[in-house]
């Protein structure tokens, strides 16, 4: 009952007393408005809005204080609840730019890394290219060193004289013959081919079927031996021409030594 | 014509109140204009207080037809917070929506480019 009494009293002084009229309502928004600003990220990005807010709160506080809740305390008071909620705006709106920015940056790195990409994956593709046709350039110099190579629009022609292969009027290679032709199965293996042709050629001394049926079976003792040398099977062909197609003069020595020989036939792939 | 001006000035000092806030009056204006150019229409909370600063504005200008200059300057300065609110959040939201945008197109790059 005391208390309830005090509590009126008081109730009415503060109505009745001129000294503290009760802040109205639009001064406490503001007051609480400004509050929370101050402690936002309008402190760092809008601080010029937020130091405009404080003003416009110092000055309905100092018309509170003058003229008490009057309209216009309550006018002062709705600008400074205002220009502080305009302090946060622009900061949100400064922070979104930043962010902005950020990720502008972040999309020309993205950009700049998937061009580099590209542009290494190209580089990479191009060196792998250099390196295969350096390789068959490699290749294609040791089988000249080999044998004669020499091309035609069938493909790549290496010739072996047949005097370095072969003993006269046998099919079997000579040892000699075994390491070079191992050299020459090593340097095709390095390059790009869809089959081979082996041929074998003699020159037009002895009967026509003699020399085919020989021809036939030194091309097949080659073949037979560039596959065990790791050609695959099913890539090359054996095939005797006999005597049909001689590359020299079969009336003298030297031209009759030129006809005896074999030929692989590197069929290139087509593309 | 210097008379007339003279006269207005009397009139308006004799009516024992201030005088017709036309300085602020046409720089509120301007914000308001300057809050629908930025999309404050566009954006609820930033239209809400577009709303409210054009009706200070015609109060302010009915208060000034009626004579009551003070009042309606103070009508004036609500108008001009109130837009100058608008505008800023009309500006954040697009600042907003441009970043999200941006992010998006970053996300679009990046899950290209894997």
């Amino acid at each position: 009952m005391n208390r309830f009494k005090i509590g009126w009293l008081l109730a009415i002084q503060a109505l009745v007393g001129c000294s503290t009229p009760l802040p109205p309502q639009e001064l406490l928004q503001a007051r609480s408005a400004y509050n929370a600003a101050s402690k936002s990220a309008a402190v760092q990005l809008a601080p010029a809005q937020l130091d405009t807010a404080k003003q416009s709160l110092e000055k309905a506080e100092a018309s509170f204080k003058e003229d008490g809740d009057d309209q216009s305390t309550k006018d002062l008071a709705y600008i400074a609840g205002v220009r502080a909620q305009v302090a946060v705006a622009e900061a949100g709106r400064e922070q979104a730019a930043r962010n902005k920015a950020k990720i502008d940056h972040d999309f020309r790195n993205s950009q700049l890394d998937a061009l580099d990409s590209s542009k290494s994956q190209l580089e990479q593709e191009k060196a792998a290219r250099a390196s295969a046709e350096k390789a068959r350039l490699a290749a294609e110099a040791s089988l000249k060193e080999l044998a004669n190579v020499k091309e035609e629009s069938r493909g790549v022609v290496i010739t072996l004289s047949g005097s370095v292969l072969f003993a006269t009027g046998k099919s079997m290679l000579l040892p000699i013959a075994q390491n070079k032709l191992a050299e020459v199965a090593k340097a095709l293996s390095d390059q790009g081919y869809k089959s081979l042709l082996v041929e074998g050629h003699t020159d037009s001394q002895g009967s026509v079927d003699k020399n085919m049926a020989l021809s036939q079976e030194r091309a097949q003792s080659v073949r037979s031996y560039l596959v065990s040398q790791g050609i695959p099977s099913d890539k090359i062909r054996a095939e005797g021409i006999g005597s049909s197609r001689p590359v020299a003069d079969n009336s003298t020595a030297e031209g009759r030594a030129n006809n005896r020989r074999v030929e692989i036939v590197v069929e290139p792939n087509r593309k | 014509m210097r008379k007339l001006c003279l006269a207005t000035i009397v009139l308006a000092t004799a009516c024992g109140g201030a005088a017709v806030p036309q300085e602020t009056l046409t720089a509120a204006k301007a914000a308001v204009a300057g809050a629908e150019v930025a999309g404050a229409a566009s954006e609820p909370k930033a239209a809400l207080h577009l709303k409210l600063a054009k009706e200070q504005l015609a109060k302010a200008e009915k208060l000034i037809a009626d004579g009551d200059n003070e009042e309606a300057a103070r009508e004036v300065d609500r108008a001009q917070a109130d837009a100058d609110l608008a505008f800023s959040l009309a500006k954040e939201s697009g600042a907003k929506k441009e970043a999200a945008d941006t992010q998006e197109q970053l996300d679009r790059l990046r899950h290209r480019s894997k």
